[in-house]
C-alpha cells in the first residue's frame, strides 16, 4: 500500500459484530425515549444541523438581497425579519446547542470512561425542553412577526406588540435546557470519572465543557428576571424599560447582555475544547501547558461575566462605566492568547497530519487569531466608537462564532463522525469543502472589515453606492462557502450511504473514546475500564492502541526499531 | 482647502478628533498584523516542520512554567497601554470645549431635525455646522433607539427616549458644493443628496442611524430615502462660519428658482408642502384624503371636534402645523397629524401656498 504520508487511514480489521449502541436496539421508540447518552446526542445533532441549515438560508437570502443597492429580492420589513430569523437561529437554536448538546453528549461520559451522564432521565428531559423551546422560537418569531433583530432591544421591540415576550420566554425555556444540560455535565464529570482519571488528566474537552456548563448555570437565570420585568411592564404597565412609563431603555441593554455576554463563552468555550482534541491527536502530543489551558477555560468562563457593557459604549452610560468596562475587556485577551499560544506549543516537535480534522482545528487558529485581534480595536474606546454598530463587529464577531466556534465543530464532526456512525468518509471531498468552505468565510468576511471601517453601518436593508463593489464580494463569498457546505452534506451522506466500516481508532489517537469500539458498545465500554495514563500520552501508548490496522510505514516505533 | 484622501480602511479625516483615532486605529491594526504573522508564521512553519511522515515521530510535549508565565503576563503591559491610550482619546471625544455652538437633534423613524440656535429649524435631514468651531449634539428621541453616525468624523453617539445624550465634534474641512446625480460624482466617502425644491441635488457627507429602527411593516417603496433604518439618513454640510451664521439669522433660505417666479413664497410653500410629505394627507384639489384638503381652506370656518368654530387666518394655520392636536376638525379625529416645525418665514410660504388654493 502506497499512501501519501501522514494521510494513511487505517482499515478496520473485521472482528466479528460487536455489540453497538446503534443495533441494540431498534424501532422509533428506542429512540424516542432512550435513556443513552449517544442516542441523545445524535437526536441533538439532526436538530441542531437542521437549524444550522436553516440559519444558512437566511444567511443567503440576507447577502442575496444586499448584492445590489436597493431592493433585489425583498421589501425592508421582510429583510428586517430574515436578518433577525438569522441571528436569532444561529444563535438560541444552533451555537449554543450544538456542542455541548450533540458533541458534549456524545463524548463526555465516554471520555469519562463511564456508562452515561450523571442522569440520564434529566439529559432526555433537556432534550425536549430543547425541542419546546424551539418550537416556541419559531412560532414566535414567524406568527409575531419579529424584525428587532436577535439583541431585542426596547423600546422598539415592545412597541408594536408582545411577541418580545414569546421570543425571550422561548429562550428562557431554551435557557431551561441549557441549565439542565449543564447541570448534569458538572455532576457528571465530578461523579463519574472512571478509576484512575484524576483532575489532571481529564481530557480537555472535558475541560472545556465542565467550564462552559458553569457559565451556562450561573447566566442563564437572568433571562428569566428580565423576562419577568418584560411581563410586569408589558401586563401592569410597571416601567422598567419603557420610556413612555418612566422606564430606561438603557437597562433592558444591560440586562440583555449581562446573559448574553457570558452567552458568548458558551458558545466560543466548546469549539476551543474541540481545538483541544483536534491539534492533540493530529499532532500526536499532549497539548503544551496542558494546565494552563485548562484554566483558561474557567478564566475566560469568569471573565466573561465582568464585560457585558463593552456592547454599550456608545449606549449613553456613564464615562467611568466606560471606563471600568474597557479595562475589564482587555483581561479577556489574556487566557484567549494563552490558548493560542500553548496550541501552536504544541504544534512544535509534534507529528503533524494533515487529514481533514486537523485542517478545521488550524483554520481556527487562524480565524480566531483575527478573531481576536479584531476585538482588540473593538474593546479601545477610541476606535469602537466609530466602529460599533458598523459591519467591522459583525465581521468580528462571525470570526470568533463561525471561524471559531462553527469550525470547531464542523472539526468535531468530521474527527468522530467515524466512531459516531461507523462508517468512514471520503476524505478528498472532505478537504475540498473544507477549502471552499474557508476561502468563502474569509471573502464574505473579510471584506466586511473594510467595509465597516469605512462606516458602513449594520442591519442596513439599502446602502450608498460607496459600498457596492465590497458588498458584492461579500455575497459572492457568500455563495463560496454555501457551495462548501452543500458539497459537506453531500459528503456525509454519502458517507453514511456507502462509507467503508470505520476501524476503532482510524486517526491514531490516544484519546480515551478511541480506545471503545466504533460505534461504540451500548454501554460505552464493555467492562470499566482503568485509566493507567493521560489522554494524550503517546508514548505511554501500546502499539495496538495507536497503530491497529495502520499500514506498518506509519508506526515510527516500529521504523525505529528496525 | 483641499479634502484629505481616506485610506483603504478609513474614509478621510475631516474632524478635529480623526486624527488621533486614526492614529489609534493604525497602531493596533500594526499590533495585530504583527502578532499575525509570529502566530501563523509559527504555526505554518511547524505545522511543515513537524509533519508525519514515515520515521518521523513527536516528542511528548512537556510544560514550561517561565514561558507560560511570560507569555501570560507580557501582553497585559501592551493592553495596558491599549486601554489608557484609547481612554485617554475617547475622553477627548467627549468633553466638548466650553465655546461649542449647540445643535438640538431630535431622531424619529426615519427622519433626523436639526434645530440650531435661536430656534432655527433646518431643512428636515440637513445638518449644516460652520468649519473649524466646536459643535455639540444635544441629542433625543421621540420614538425608539436611533444613533448618531458621522465616520468622516469618527463620532457616533445613541438617541435614546426619554434622556439626552450629547456628542461634539469640530469639523475641519468645508464641503464642496457639487451638483451630482448619483453618489459616483462626489468626492469620497460623500453622498449625493436629496433633490432641493430646484431638483437639484448636491454632495454631502452621510450621516447614518448606526442602531437599529425597523421598517414600515408592509408598504411597498420601501427604498426611497428616509424611509426605514437603513436610509435614515442626513446630510452634513460644514459651511464657512460666516454663511453659519447668516444661516442662523435668516432660517433656511427660499430655493433659488423661487426667485423667478410669480409669487416666490408661495412657491416656496409649494416646495415645503411636498418636501415634508403634507401631500400624502392632504390634497389640493378637493379630493378625499386622511386630512383635510386644502382646497377652499384659507379664510373659511371650521368645525372643531369639541363643538368650537373658528376661522382659518394666521394664527390657526400656524397652530395647526406646530400643535397639530389643539384644535381638531370634526370628521377627522381618527388620525393624528404628527406635529412639524418650521421657522417663520417657512410658515409665511406656506400659508402664502395655502391662499393660492382659496383664490
Ligand atoms: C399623517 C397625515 C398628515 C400629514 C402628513 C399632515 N397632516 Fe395636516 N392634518 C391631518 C389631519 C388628520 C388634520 C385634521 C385634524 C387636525 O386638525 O389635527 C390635519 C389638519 C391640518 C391643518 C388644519 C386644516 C383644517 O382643515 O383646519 C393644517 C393647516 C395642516 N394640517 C397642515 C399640514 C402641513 C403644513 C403638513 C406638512 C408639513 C401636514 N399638515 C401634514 C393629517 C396630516
Ligand atoms: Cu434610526
Amino acid at each position: 500500500m502506497t499512501v501519501e504520508a501522514g494521510t494513511a487511514i487505517p482499515s478496520s480489521s473485521s472482528h466479528a459484530e460487536e455489540p453497538n449502541y446503534l443495533t441494540h436496539e431498534t424501532g422509533l421508540k428506542s429512540w424516542l425515549f432512550t435513556l443513552d447518552h449517544k442516542r441523545i446526542g445524535l437526536m441533538y445533532l439532526v436538530s441542531v444541523l437542521l437549524m444550522f441549515f436553516l440559519g444558512g438560508v437566511m444567511a443567503l437570502l440576507v447577502r442575496t438581497e444586499l448584492l445590489f443597492a436597493g431592493e433585489t429580492l425583498m421589501e425592508a420589513d421582510t429583510y428586517n425579519k430574515i436578518f433577525t430569523l438569522h441571528g436569532a437561529i444561529m444563535v438560541f437554536l444552533f451555537i449554543i446547542p450544538a456542542i455541548p448538546g450533540a458533541i458534549g453528549n456524545f463524548f463526555l461520559p465516554i471520555m469519562l470512561g463511564a456508562k452515561d451522564v450523571a442522569f440520564p432521565r434529566l439529559n432526555l428531559l433537556s432534550f425536549y425542553i430543547y425541542c419546546a423551546g424551539t418550537v416556541l422560537a419559531l412560532v414566535a418569531i414567524v406568527v409575531g412577526s419579529v424584525d428587532t433583530g436577535w439583541t431585542f432591544y426596547t423600546p422598539y421591540s415592545t412597541r408594536a406588540d408582545s411577541s418580545v415576550i414569546w421570543m425571550t420566554g422561548a429562550a428562557f425555556v431554551l435557557g431551561f435546557s441549557s441549565i439542565l444540560t449543564g447541570v448534569n455535565f458538572i455532576s457528571t464529570v465530578h461523579k463519574m470519572r472512571a478509576p484512575g482519571l484524576h483532575w489532571k488528566r481529564l481530557p480537555l474537552f472535558i475541560w472545556g465543557i465542565y467550564a462552559t456548563s458553569i457559565v451556562q448555570v450561573l447566566a442563564t437565570p437572568v433571562l428569566a428576571i428580565t423576562l419577568f420585568l418584560l411581563i410586569m411592564e408589558k401586563t401592569l404597565s410597571v416601567g422598567v424599560f419603557d420610556p413612555a412609563l418612566g422606564g430606561d431603555p438603557v437597562l433592558f441593554q444591560h440586562f440583555f447582555w449581562f446573559y448574553s455576554h457570558p452567552a458568548v463563552y458558551i458558545m466560543i468555550l466548546p469549539g476551543m475544547a474541540i481545538v483541544n482534541e483536534l491539534i492533540a491527536t493530529f499532532s500526536h502530543r499532549k497539548i503544551f501547558g496542558y494546565m494552563f489551558v485548562a484554566m483558561s477555560s474557567l478564566g475566560l468562563g469568569l471573565v466573561g461575566f465582568l464585560v457585558w457593557a463593552h456592547h454599550m459604549f456608545t449606549s449613553g452610560m456613564s464615562e467611568y462605566a466606560t471606563m471600568v468596562f474597557s479595562a475589564l475587556t482587555f483581561l479577556v485577551a489574556i487566557p484567549s492568547g494563552v490558548k493560542i499560544f500553548n496550541w501552536v506549543a504544541t504544534l512544535y516537535e509534534g507529528s503533524i497530519s494533515f487529514l481533514s480534522p486537523m485542517l478545521y482545528g488550524l483554520s481556527f487558529l487562524v480565524l480566531f487569531t483575527i478573531g481576536g485581534v479584531t476585538g482588540l480595536f473593538l474593546a479601545t474606546l477610541a476606535t469602537d466608537i466609530h466602529l460599533h454598530d458598523t459591519y467591522f463587529v459583525v465581521a468580528h464577531f462571525h470570526y470568533v462564532m463561525v471561524g471559531g466556534t462553527v469550525f470547531g465543530f464542523v472539526g468535531g464532526l468530521h474527527y468522530w463522525w467515524p466512531k459516531m456512525t461507523g462508517k468512514m468518509y471520503d476524505e478528498k471531498l472532505a478537504k475540498v469543502s473544507w477549502f471552499l468552505v474557508f476561502v468563502g468565510f474569509n471573502v464574505t468576511f473579510l471584506s466586511q472589515f473594510v467595509m465597516g471601517s469605512q462606516g458602513m453601518p449594520r442591519r442596513y436593508y439599502d446602502y450608498l453606492d460607496q459600498f457596492q463593489p465590497l458588498h458584492m464580494a461579500s455575497s459572492g463569498g457568500a455563495y463560496i462557502l454555501g457551495l462548501g457546505f452543500i458539497i459537506m452534506s453531500f459528503m456525509f451522506v454519502k458517507s453514511l450511504r456507502s462509507g467503508a466500516k470505520a476501524p476503532r481508532n482510524p486517526w491514531a489517537s490516544a484519546g480515551y473514546e478511541w480506545m471503545t469500539t466504533t460505534p461504540p458498545h451500548p454501554h460505552n465500554f464493555e467492562e470499566t475500564p482503568v485509566m493507567t495514563r493521560g489522554p494524550y500520552d503517546y508514548h505511554l501508548c501500546t502499539e495496538e492502541e495507536l497503530w491497529d490496522g495502520f499500514d506498518e510505514d506509519f508506526q515510527p516505533s516500529k521504523k525505529a526499531k528496525a | 482647502m483641499t479634502q484629505p484622501q481616506g485610506t483603504v480602511q478609513l474614509p478621510p479625516q475631516l474632524s478635529t478628533i480623526a486624527p488621533e483615532v486614526d492614529a489609534m486605529y493604525y497602531a493596533i491594526y500594526w499590533i495585530s498584523v504583527a502578532s499575525f504573522v509570529v502566530i501563523v508564521g509559527a504555526m505554518l512553519y511547524f505545522s511543515y516542520k513537524y509533519r508525519r511522515r514515515p520515521g518521523h515521530e513527536a516528542k511528548p510535549a512537556g510544560h514550561a512554567t517561565v514561558l507560560e508565565i511570560t507569555w501570560t503576563v507580557a501582553p497585559i503591559f501592551l493592553l495596558a497601554w491599549l486601554f489608557h491610550a484609547g481612554f485617554v482619546t475617547y475622553m477627548h471625544g467627549v468633553v466638548a470645549p466650553d465655546n461649542a455652538r449647540d445643535v438640538r437633534v431630535r431622531g424619529m423613524q426615519w427622519n433626523w431635525e436639526f434645530e440650531h440656535e435661536g430656534g432655527v429649524i433646518d431643512e428636515l435631514n440637513v445638518l449644516k455646522v460652520p468649519v473649524g468651531h466646536p459643535v455639540r449634539l444635544i441629542m433625543s428621541s421621540s420614538d425608539v433607539l436611533h444613533s448618531v453616525f458621522i465616520p468622516a468624523f469618527r463620532v457616533k453617539r445613541d438617541v435614546v427616549p426619554g434622556m439626552y445624550t450629547t456628542l461634539w465634534f469640530e469639523a475641519t474641512h468645508l464641503t464642496e458644493e457639487r451638483t451630482c446625480e448619483r453618489d459616483a460624482d462626489c468626492p469620497e466617502a460623500h453622498f449625493c443628496g436629496r433633490a432641493d425644491a430646484n431638483g437639484v441635488r448636491t454632495c454631502a457627507l452621510p450621516l447614518f442611524c448606526a442602531e437599529y429602527c425597523g421598517a414600515p411593516q408592509g408598504i411597498q417603496d420601501s427604498a426611497g430615502r428616509n424611509t426605514n433604518h437603513s436610509t435614515m439618513l442626513a446630510e452634513v454640510r460644514v459651511v464657512s462660519q460666516e454663511a453659519y451664521d447668516r444661516f442662523l439669522e435668516e432660517g433656511p433660505p427660499a430655493p433659488a428658482h423661487c426667485d423667478a417666479a410669480e409669487d416666490p413664497a408661495a412657491c416656496w410653500g409649494e416646495g415645503l408642502f411636498s418636501q415634508n410629505g403634507c401631500n400624502a394627507c392632504h390634497s389640493v384639489d378637493g379630493s378625499r384624503a386622511p386630512g383635510p384638503t386644502w382646497q377652499g381652506l384659507w379664510g373659511s370656518t371650521r368645525q372643531f371636534a369639541d363643538g368650537s368654530s373658528g376661522v382659518a387666518d394666521e394664527n390657526y394655520i400656524r397652530e395647526s402645523i406646530l400643535q397639530p392636536q389643539a384644535k381638531i376638525v370634526t370628521g377627522y379625529s381618527g388620525v393624528n397629524m404628527p406635529p412639524y416645525r418650521f421657522s417663520d418665514r417657512q410658515i409665511d410660504a406656506i400659508i402664502a401656498y395655502m391662499r393660492t388654493l382659496s383664490e
